[in-house]
Formats: structure tokens, C-alpha cells, sequence
């Protein structure tokens, strides 16, 4: 087990040979590197991963907005039988819109901008492992979604439904721009999420602070972990399939026109070994967040570490084997069907694991109901109700009567909007202060929860009950007399109280910053929720440079540890202070990447490709060489800035920590760190 | 004998039980006249075996939701901090409990093992070919309509096999086939052996009363059975996304008394009626200048006919129209539905036209569904005058 414990500072990872910064005549070292911590240019050419992690976060409610409203359309054209509040077609574009966006816009970065914002932290790490590939894949997911959105304005979004099942996403049956769009528009941020794969990867796995073996890791950073790797494998099935798409579309390939031959079940396939995984993906990190918050208000350790970890591992590989439960109605023949279903049925269990400790670990605790609480529970009770109907799915002949109707709507949306998206909002109140120094008000958090958990079951509850009695999925309408308008007129109103929480939500964030701006605003310092892992060792909001010294992790839990001991007669008691053991924020000596030109400049060139592939060549070739100049300057530029000073004194010794253990490690691991940020950048 | 009528008749009481508790949550808690596309409602084998592993499932899903979500909520409030709690002692600090947890990993394995031999054994019943005795016909998907085409003289060939392959020499035994569109007819208590197909995108065959739904994919054939227990009019929709008019690509199935059904076949195999009236013979000129180089009525068209202006190369067959209840998808109904029952039963079709529906979607058709006709996906305006609508509708009504 090498790779579990961090590699000794004897240099041998070190590339000693090179000049360790380039000299001011190296190749384009006209371009210096940007400098300096504020103003509008520090976020644009950021590498630091918590201005990442919290750029994905905005965005991501940017998106969410947009992808919100577009439900509000589809709620109210359906609020009633036979409406035509908008047409069919406009209709067929906001529900592939609402799913892409909510999918590849919203839930996934949101899951990336915790992964960002948390798994350096609470792996004691300054960075992550490429802190300019993390800005690069930060600005194509932004970049290529806002590509995507612009279709609106440019002939029409893509009509094709996320799925986009061949042979209906071809020119002949979809001849606007939309689904180009779609195909090029999810390429492009398929990049970002491919490379924030690696990255994160080799975070975790590199940049561990010494003592945190693998498994003294947070549950939330494995759960990353996890899905990262389902990333890695997911990501290149879709590229591959949407190459094939746009090259049928844009360069009239063949690879699904069945006049040539094609057989659009390999679309179905491709799609779905991508898209099974795709639905872990999203949901794992949510997973990580609640064993996360759960714990901290149980005041208990996570029960069952191990089972969490490797229930996660194996939902992970299983993850792999179930695609085809998406395809029971295709045809595709009945061993196949029942290996499916069978395979289906058991990924069930390392779930149903996970929700069992989480309730184990309430179990005998003491909870206190803060809003990050409220919805981590909020997640338990609703991801439940979305695995049950998901076991039903698995049930092969009843799945024929129930895939593509509102029973399937009902029940992805019980696993992302009452899984993830609960567990994410639980994650905004829970974080908050650590990243921006407050805390965001408990009564409005209270308010949004229950207003959000009356909403969400209002909406698509009922769901349920139309899908068995017969209401297809993706029909721009419906009759009356079918026994659908009463339940789709409640899923309405629950639809429009969801956008109320959310107001509350943004009004909170509002108020709660304004707050700070009170005179006798007390902020909450480090650890506000007594909480267990050492990303709340440091100050708040997080200072750029992570940690003041590199903490040695001897536990589990080690924050929790060094607050609290056990006496002779096992009992616990509390030996330090939250601000007795935190750090101070401040910065000695420590060396971090400078932020950098070429990320954004190198992502700004593929929209610019996109455009062109689907409008005019002559963008794509100017894109390309914008791309090709990025790619140069990138490779070319210095590690460091040559001119920049450093912002202190780069020879003093690291400022001695409270704990000796600490004071003890502390020159080496902060040397180390240094060492590695400068390299790898 | 007695015994198993006894244990049948307890399965029966028990599943109306459970009837009765999700008709609880459903509006109207009617029968089929008020939810017609349920899938509560088996009146086939295939789609009673479904029913009752989706009862089965449905009965051990409620009892996990039951434990788990109230479980939750107990231990919620019955480990909650107190008022009066010392905030500085904690609770046990307890890691996890290895042989509990193996038992709450191995016990859903357990039952869902149980759920599994069930969900196979189904799987393998419902794929079985009926064999030779069932009636064969050929379901094919077009947007936004279903073809049905019937091998009456057993040859293996269908009357629109030229449509599908262009090319292909028209078969000898042309007349002795039948092609309808819209409405499926079959025998009732008779076991069907649908081979579905598709000539644009991908469409889903689904009648929730007979059985589950099949994808019909272009360049594949599907097979799915379906029967009837009893004689009646059941409807359903293409429930795979399939473009612009998804929501108007519905389906209706008679099934009729085995005599019935062999009447009616002979009836299709009839050519189509001659008109009577002059204005019937108004409307056939009509027909050949604008309908015939889409829409095939049998004798008319005659033998050159090779296919609609249309990506599918199809357009529904008119040689019988007024033989059937609905159109356009069937999403409107031709005949009026006496009942309101929202589709039009077998003893309806004839009796009084739904005549402004008819006239409204002569006149402008993209106005009354969403269609593509300039990409020729879906039927044109094709700017009919009054007078022509008239005698079209009195020609149309009169191909029984």
C-alpha cells in the first residue's frame, strides 16, 4: 500500500534537473504571470481551488435559474388538459433544454464545486494536484454551457430530449441547429469534466496530508473519489457518441441512418453506458455531503466507515453493469433483459447500506435540527422513496408498463432533486461560513426547507400516481377525461412553491450578508457547527493559502480528535477549544501557483470552434488557432512569474502550530507542499 | 377443485384490496371509462402477469417505505437534543457495528433474490411465441401514426412490403392481405403476435390493458403478444419520444368476438365502395387529384401507387376509413362517442359523424395537429374549397 501513505520529502518526486523558475527569457516570458488577490481579473485568471469551487457554485445557480424557469414552463403549460400556452415544438425544446441544463449545468457542477472547494481541505492540501487545468475546466464548463444556452437565440434549442435517441436527433427528423448545439455544446464541457476527472484524481490520491491514509479520508472525499473515477471511464463513451452524432449531422456520416444500415439501439447503448454511471455521478457527492452533516449534528462519528466507503466502491463498479434497465421496452431480447434486471435489483443493496448507517449513525446520538440537518434527513427520507421505485424499475415486466410515463419522471426526480439536490442545498448551509464567513440565517433555512420539501413532494409525488395510470412521458399536452388533470395541476402549484424556496433561499444569502455589515456582527469563526474533519481547522472564510502548516493527521475525524479526549473512565470530554486548535490564516511562508492567462483564453476558443462547425468554417479555423496559440503560450509559460516577489518572506520558518505534533512535521510537510505547487503547476 | 377455486378467489379478494387502497390515491377512483390508460386494469394474460409481480413489487416497496421512513422520523425525535441536555457531554462515540451490518447487507440481498426469481420467470413467460395459431399482424410506427398490416393468406409476405422496401416487385397476393391505420382490430380471447416495426424514428407500442410497452425501432422487428380476455375497445399511446407530435400519436385496439373479427376481416378484404351519390363521385375526383399520391385506397390508386411524399413513405391506408373510430393518430374521433368514454367503441363507429372535426382537419391539417409538412413529415394544407371538403367528407364516410 505505497500509495496510501504520502511519499517522504527525500526529493525523489522532486524534478531537481530544471531551473526551478524560468528566467525572464524564456518563450513568451513576456507574459508574465497576472499577480495580486483582488479586483475582477484575480477570478478570471484564478487557479486557487476555492475561487474555482466557488465560480462552479454561481454558475451553477446561474444555470439553475434558467433551468428552473424552463420547469416553471413545463408545469404551466401542463397545469391543465389541452393547452397551448406554448407549441409543441418550443415545448419538445424545453424539456431537453431542462434536462441537459439540470444535468450537465447544474447538478454535476454543483457536485464539482464542492469536490473543488472541499477535497484539498479536508485532505490538507494548499491545491489541487493541477491547479491550471482546475481553471481550465472550471472555464469550459461555464463557456461550453453558455454555447448551449445561446441556441435559444439562434434558431432554436435542441428538440431531440437529453437522451437523444437516434434516429430522431438526424438532420431529416431535426433539421434546426438545436440538437448541433446539444452535441457540441455537452463535447465541450465534457473536456472540463474529463480533465477535473484526472485532476481530482491525482489530488486525492497525491496530495494527501501526512498521516491521512486512505482510509482516515472523509467520506465526502471518497464519495469524490468515486465518482471521479466514474468520470474518467463515463466521459469518453459520450464523447465518442457525440462525435458520431455531430459527424452525422454536421458531415453527413452514417453512423446512425438506417437507410445505410445503422441500428439506433448503439446510440441507446452508448448513451446509456455513459448515462447509468451518470446518474452515480451525480448522486455520490451528495452521498459524501450528507455523511459529512449527518455526523456533525448526531455529534457522533459516521457509523460503519468502512461499509460507507466501500458500499460507495461497489455501487461504483456495479454502477457499470445496469445501463441496460434503461432499455427493457427496446427490444433488445429477453436475456438480456433479465441479466439486466437481475444486475439492476442488486445495486440496490450497497445503496440501501448507505441509508442504514446514516440512520445508525443518528441512532443514540443527540440531533440537533439545524437547517444543514434538516436536509440531509431530507435526503434519507426522499432518496428512499426514489430507490424504492427504482427497485420497481428493475422489475423488467412492470417497468414495461411504466418506463417512458410519468412514473420514471417521478422517480429521477425523487433521486436528484430529493437526493442530490437536497444534499447540495444542505451542503450551501452547512459550508457557507467556512468559505465566506458567515452564516446564513437559520430561520429563512428553516423556511426553505420546509417550503422546498412541501414543494418537491407536491410536484412529483403525484407523478407517480400519473405514470401508472398512463401518462407518457415528453407529450407537449394531455386530453382530459384521463383522470390526469387534477394531479398535474397540484404538481403545478408544487412546482411554483419549489421556485418560492428558492427565493427564500437567495434572499437569505442576501440578508445574511448584509448582516456581516451590522455594527456588533459577531462572525462565527472556524467552526461554527462543532464540527469533526480539518477543513474547520482553519479560519473562515478559508485563506488562500489553505492551512497555515500542514496538518498531521493521526485519526479519523482528526479536528474532532484534537477537541475532544477520553478520561480514565471513558468518558469524553471536551480538551481544547474550537479556536484553541484551528489555525489562524496566517500566511508564512507559504508558495502558491501564480494564477495564469491561458486557461480561459485556451477555453474561450472552443465555443468559438463550436460556432463555426455549425455556421461557418472560417470560426472554426479562427478558433483553432486561438486554441493552438493558448495551448503554446500555456506550455511555454514560466512556472512562476519571473518579476513577482513573493508575498512574505520565503526563508522564515513556518510559524510553530499548537499542537507539537504539528510544530514537529511542519517544516518539512510545508516545504513539501511548496515544492509540489511549484511543480506541478 | 373446490380448494383452488378458493385460492383463486383469495388472490382475487387480496388484489382488489390493494385495488382499493391505490384507487385511494388516484382521482376519480372510476374504472376504465375515467382513467382508460391505467395500467391497474389487466383484461389480457400478459398484462395480468405484469400486474401482479407490479402488485408484488409494489406491496414490498410499501413495507421497506412503511420501516424506513418512519424509522427515520423515530429516531429523529426520539434521539433529539434536549433543552435540558449538558451541551458538553456526548453521546457514545460508537464506530459502527460489523455484524449488523452485514446482516442489513445481506437481508435486502435476500429479498430481492426472492423479488428477482419472479422477475425472471416473467420476463421468460412474457417472451414466448404463441405459436402458429396466433393472429400475426404487422404494427409499424410512422410519425404520428400506427399502421397495422395482416398476413390473412399466411404467405409471410404484408400488403405494404413495397412501401417498406422500395423496389421490391409488388406480390401476387396482394388483395389477400389487409393494411389499416389508426385502429387495431383483433379477436378476442384469441392469443395476437404483434411484430412491430418502425419507418422513421423510434416509436413505443403500448395498449396498458393487453401488455407493457415495445420500443418499434427503424430497421428491427420487435415481438410482443397480446390477447384480449374479453371483447372491447382499449386505447394507448406511443410512449417513446418520437418528435414534434409525440403527444398526438395514439392508438386504439377492438378486439371482437372471434365471428365478428372473421367478418370483419372479409370486410377489409373487399375492395373499396364504389361512390353512390354525385356527390360521393364528386368527392373521389377530388381524392384522385389531391389525396391519392399519398393516401392508398385500394382500386382507386390502383397499381402504380408505390408509396406517400412522405420520409416514412407511408400515409394511412383510406380503403376502409369509415370502418374506424378515430384519425389522425387517433386523436380524433370520427364518429361521435356516445358515451364519453374517450374512445369510440366498436357499436359506435357509424353512427353519427364527428363531421366538423373531419372538415376542420380537411381544411387545415397542420392547424389541427403539430406536424412538419415541409419537411414531409405529416400531412400538408393542401387548400381544399368548401365545396371540395364537402364531397371529400361524403366519400370518406362512405368507404366502410
Amino acid at each position: 500500500m505505497a500509495i496510501v501513505e504520502r511519499p517522504t520529502t527525500d526529493g525523489t518526486l522532486a524534478l531537481e534537473a530544471g531551473p526551478r523558475h524560468a528566467s525572464p527569457d524564456d518563450a513568451l516570458g513576456v507574459f508574465k504571470r497576472p499577480q495580486g488577490d483582488t479586483g475582477w481579473r484575480s477570478w478570471l485568471f484564478t487557479v486557487d481551488h476555492k475561487r474555482i469551487g466557488i465560480m462552479y457554485g454561481a454558475a451553477a445557480l446561474f444555470f439553475f435559474l434558467i433551468g428552473g424557469i424552463e420547469a416553471l414552463v413545463i408545469r404551466t403549460q401542463l397545469a391543465a388538459p389541452d393547452q397551448d400556452l406554448i407549441s409543441a415544438d418550443l415545448y419538445n425544446q424545453m424539456f431537453t433544454m431542462h434536462g441537459v441544463t439540470m444535468i450537465f449545468l447544474v447538478v454535476m457542477p454543483i457536485g464539482a464545486a464542492f469536490m473543488n472547494y472541499l477535497i484539498p481541505l479536508q485532505i490538507g492540501a494548499r491545491d489541487v494536484a493541477f491547479p491550471r487545468i482546475n481553471a481550465f475546466s472550471f472555464w469550459v464548463y461555464l463557456f461550453g454551457g453558455l454555447f448551449f444556452n445561446t441556441s435559444w437565440f439562434l434558431g432554436g434549442g435542441p428538440d431531440g430530449g437529453w437522451f437523444a435517441y437516434a434516429p430522431n436527433t438526424s438532420v431529416v427528423f431535426s433539421p434546426s441547429h438545436g440538437m448541433d448545439f446539444y452535441a457540441i455544446g455537452i463535447q465541450i464541457v465534457g473536456f472540463g469534466t474529463l480533465a477535473g476527472a484526472v485532476n481530482l484524481i491525482a489530488t486525492c490520491l497525491n496530495m494527501r496530508a501526512p498521516g491521512m491514509t486512505l482510509m482516515k479520508m472523509p467520506v465526502f472525499t471518497w464519495m469524490s473519489l468515486v465518482t471521479q473515477f466514474l468520470l474518467l471511464f463515463a466521459m469518453p463513451v459520450i464523447s465518442v457518441a457525440l462525435f458520431l452524432l455531430t459527424f452525422d449531422r454536421i458531415f453527413d456520416a452514417n453512423f446512425f441512418n438506417v437507410a445505410a444500415g445503422a441500428d439506433p439501439l448503439l446510440w441507446e447503448h452508448l448513451f446509456w453506458i455513459f448515462g447509468h454511471p451518470e446518474v452515480y455521478i451525480m448522486i455520490m457527492p451528495a452521498f459524501g455531503v450528507v455523511s459529512e452533516i449527518i455526523p456533525v449534528f448526531s455529534r457522533k462519528p459516521i457509523f460503519g466507515y468502512e461499509f460507507m466507503v466501500f458500499s460507495g466502491i461497489a455501487i461504483g463498479f456495479m454502477g457499470w453493469g445496469v445501463w441496460a434497465h434503461h432499455m427493457f421496452a427496446s427490444g433488445m431480447g429477453p436475456i438480456s433483459v433479465a441479466a439486466f434486471a437481475v444486475s439492476t435489483m442488486f445495486i440496490a443493496v450497497p445503496t440501501g447500506v448507505k441509508i442504514l448507517n446514516w440512520i445508525a449513525t443518528m441512532w443514540g446520538g443527540k440531533l440537533t435540527f439545524t437547517t444543514p440537518m434538516l436536509f440531509s434527513i431530507g435526503l434519507v427520507t426522499m432518496f428512499t422513496i426514489g430507490g424504492l421505485s427504482g427497485v420497481s424499475h428493475a422489475v423488467a415486466p412492470s417497468d414495461t408498463q411504466q418506463t417512458d410515463t410519468y412514473y420514471i419522471v417521478a422517480h429521477f426526480h425523487y433521486v436528484l432533486f430529493g437526493g442530490a439536490l437536497f444534499a447540495f442545498v444542505g451542503g450551501f448551509y452547512f459550508w457557507w461560513p467556512k468559505a465566506f464567513g458567515y452564516l446564513l440565517r437559520e430561520t429563512l433555512g428553516k423556511w426553505h426547507f420546509w417550503l422546498m420539501l412541501l414543494g418537491f413532494n407536491l410536484t412529483f409525488g403525484p407523478m407517480h400516481v400519473l405514470g401508472l395510470e398512463g401518462m407518457p412521458r415528453r407529450t407537449h399536452s394531455y386530453f382530459a377525461g384521463y383522470g390526469f388533470d387534477l394531479w398535474n395541476l397540484v404538481a403545478t402549484v408544487g412546482a411554483f412553491i419549489i421556485a418560492l424556496s428558492f427565493l427564500v433561499f437567495f434572499w437569505n444569502i442576501f440578508v445574511s450578508w448584509r448582516d456581516t455589515k451590522k455594527v456588533g456582527w459577531v462572525p462565527p469563526g472556524p467552526d461554527p457547527w462543532d464540527a469533526r474533519s480539518i477543513e474547520w481547522m482553519t479560519a473562515s472564510p478559508t485563506p488562500t493559502h489553505n492551512f497555515d502548516h500542514i496538518p498531521v493527521v493521526t485519526h479519523r475525524d482528526e479536528f474532532w480528535y484534537r477537541k475532544y479526549g477520553e478520561t480514565d473512565d471513558h468518558r469524553i470530554v471536551r480538551i481544547a477549544s474550537s479556536e484553541e486548535v484551528a489555525q489562524t490564516g496566517t500566511r508564512t511562508g507559504v508558495h502558491l501557483p501564480a494564477p495564469s492567462y491561458w486557461p480561459i483564453l485556451l477555453c474561450a476558443s472552443l465555443p468559438l470552434i463550436g460556432y463555426g462547425l455549425i455556421f461557418n468554417m472560417g470560426l472554426t479555423i479562427a478558433g483553432g488557432v486561438v486554441l493552438l496559440l493558448a495551448l503554446y503560450g500555456w506550455a511555454q509559460e514560466p512556472a512562476d512569474d519571473p518579476d513577482g516577489g513573493h508575498h512574505d518572506d520565503h526563508g522564515a520558518l513556518p510559524e510553530p502550530g499548537h499542537d507539537p505534533q504539528d510544530a514537529a512535521a511542519t517544516p518539512a510537510a510545508a516545504g513539501d507542499a511548496d515544492k509540489e505547487a511549484t511543480l506541478v503547476d | 377443485m373446490h380448494r383452488f377455486r378458493s385460492a383463486v378467489g383469495t388472490v382475487r379478494v387480496r388484489r382488489a384490496g390493494l385495488l382499493a387502497l391505490l384507487g385511494l390515491l388516484v382521482a376519480g377512483c372510476g374504472g376504465r371509462d375515467t382513467r382508460p390508460q391505467t395500467t391497474f386494469d389487466a383484461e389480457g394474460p400478459a398484462a395480468d402477469t405484469i400486474l401482479g409481480l407490479t402488485n408484488l413489487t409494489l406491496i414490498m416497496a410499501a413495507v421497506v417505505f412503511v420501516l424506513v421512513e418512519f424509522g427515520v422520523l423515530w429516531v429523529a425525535w426520539r434521539f433529539r437534543a434536549r433543552k435540558d441536555d449538558d451541551p458538553e457531554a456526548l453521546p457514545e462515540q460508537l464506530h459502527g457495528n460489523t455484524k449488523l451490518e452485514i446482516g442489513w447487507t445481506a437481508l435486502p440481498a435476500v429479498v430481492l433474490a426472492f423479488l428477482a426469481v419472479f422477475t425472471v420467470s416473467a420476463v421468460l413467460d412474457l417472451a414466448e411465441d404463441p405459436g402458429e395459431e396466433a393472429t400475426r399482424i404487422r404494427v409499424v410506427g410512422n410519425q404520428w401514426w400506427w399502421s397495422y398490416d395482416y398476413d390473412i393468406d399466411g404467405d409471410g409476405v404484408y400488403a405494404d412490403d413495397d412501401v417498406n422496401q422500395r423496389g421490391i416487385e409488388k406480390p401476387e397476393e396482394y388483395e389477400t392481405d389487409i393494411e389499416v391505420a389508426n385502429e387495431m382490430v383483433i379477436p378476442a380471447g384469441r392469443p395476437v403476435y404483434l411484430e412491430i416495426e418502425s419507418r422513421d424514428v423510434i416509436h413505443s407500442f403500448w395498449i396498458p390493458a393487453l401488455n407493457g410497452k415495445k420500443d418499434a425501432v427503424p430497421g428491427r422487428t420487435h415481438y410482443l403478444s397480446m390477447e384480449a380476455d374479453e371483447p372491447g375497445t382499449f386505447i394507448g399511446q406511443c410512449t417513446e419520444y418520437c418528435g414534434l407530435s409525440h403527444a398526438y400519436m395514439r392508438m386504439v385496439v377492438h378486439a371482437l368476438p372471434p365471428a365478428e373479427y372473421d367478418a370483419w376481416v372479409q370486410d377489409q378484404l373487399a375492395p373499396a365502395a364504389e361512390p353512390e351519390t354525385p356527390e360521393e363521385a364528386a368527392g373521389l375526383e377530388v381524392f384522385q387529384g389531391r389525396c391519392a399520391t399519398c393516401h392508398l385506397v385500394e382500386g382507386v390508386n390502383g397499381e402504380d401507387f408505390d408509396g406517400a411524399a412522405q420520409v416514412s413513405g407511408a400515409a394511412p391506408n383510406l380503403t376502409h376509413f369509415a370502418s374506424r373510430g378515430s384519425f389522425a393518430g387517433s386523436i380524433f374521433q370520427q364518429w361521435r362517442d356516445a358515451d364519453g368514454s374517450e374512445a369510440v367503441e366498436w357499436d359506435e363507429i357509424g353512427g353519427e359523424l364527428n363531421r366538423n372535426q373531419l372538415e376542420a382537419w380537411l381544411r387545415n391539417p397542420p392547424g389541427e395537429k403539430y406536424m412538419a409538412p415541409d419537411d414531409e413529415r405529416g400531412m400538408p394544407n393542401l387548400g381544399l374549397s368548401e365545396a371540395e371538403i364537402d364531397s371529400l367528407v361524403a366519400y370518406l364516410t362512405s368507404l366502410d
